[in-house]
């Protein structure tokens, strides 16, 4: 796993509130008990405030683990701000 | 008691930023609890105070927008820099910082004197309007739009 992943894995820790051990590329939504209705809200907001990344409506659809998240920041070539 | 904690909006830019006031007068009941003989405005009242004044920030684009009453959804970060006694005039600030579809971000601040108060980051969601009641009315923002010569139906500019 690379440092930037290891940072994107800091950051989905942060936002649903999960201990760092927890949250693996494999973890599922529904292994994350705060990946829920605002957990998604503060998903979509991190993603504007802190990579100016706006999520479409089928994007938010698609993410169903942490893998699809790192997939995406990737995609966008996203790097964590501080 | 009313859960209304803006007594008056000073400056607004529809979806972009808001300046309120608020006095707490000394004689609410709470004072007598928080705290017995050393009465301070509650932390949580501050934040509910913020974040209306942020929603009321909102809710004067909602016609363009089309998105609904916002709501307090979650207090990102708050802190409480300093006491605020009864009757003290509290000068807000907000600005929105996140504005989409279903959500908005806030950052806001209360001062007294020129005194940081309290701060804090605030996440909204959005009411569909169909779920509120139909008479419900925000007077302190109609306030502020009639007599700056706007009214609440998307003319504003």
């Amino acid at each position: 796993m690379t440092k930037d992943s290891n940072e994107i894995l800091a950051w989905v820790a942060e936002i649903f509130e999960t201990p760092i051990e927890k949250i693996r590329p494999e973890t599922k939504r529904d292994e994350i008990e705060a990946w829920d209705s605002l957990g998604i809200l503060t998903l979509i907001a991190r993603m504007d405030e802190d990579f100016h990344i706006l999520l479409t409506d089928e994007e938010i659809q698609r993410l169903r683990s942490v893998g699809d998240i790192i997939d995406l920041l990737n995609q966008r070539d996203a790097n964590p701000g501080p | 008691m009313r859960f209304l904690f803006i007594d008056r909006i000073l400056k607004l830019e529809p979806g972009r930023s808001i300046e309120a006031e608020r006095v707490f007068p000394g004689d609410l009941d709470f004072f007598r609890d928080h705290f017995p003989g050393f009465p301070v405005v509650p932390g949580v009242l501050l934040t509910e105070m913020m974040g209306q004044a942020a929603a009321m920030c909102l809710n004067a684009e909602t016609p363009e927008k089309g998105r609904g009453r916002a709501i307090l959804a979650q207090i990102r970060s708050a802190s409480f820099r300093d006491w605020v006694r009864p009757d003290e005039k509290i000068s807000i600030k907000a600005e929105i910082r996140t504005s989409r579809p279903e959500l908005a971000t806030a950052v806001c601040s209360a001062e007294v004197r020129g005194n940081k108060v309290s701060t804090a980051d605030l996440l909204f969601t959005f009411l569909p309007m169909e779920r509120s009641a139909a008479d419900g009315r925000d007077e302190v923002l109609e306030s502020f739009l009639a007599s700056s010569g706007r009214v609440k139906d998307g003319s504003h500019g």
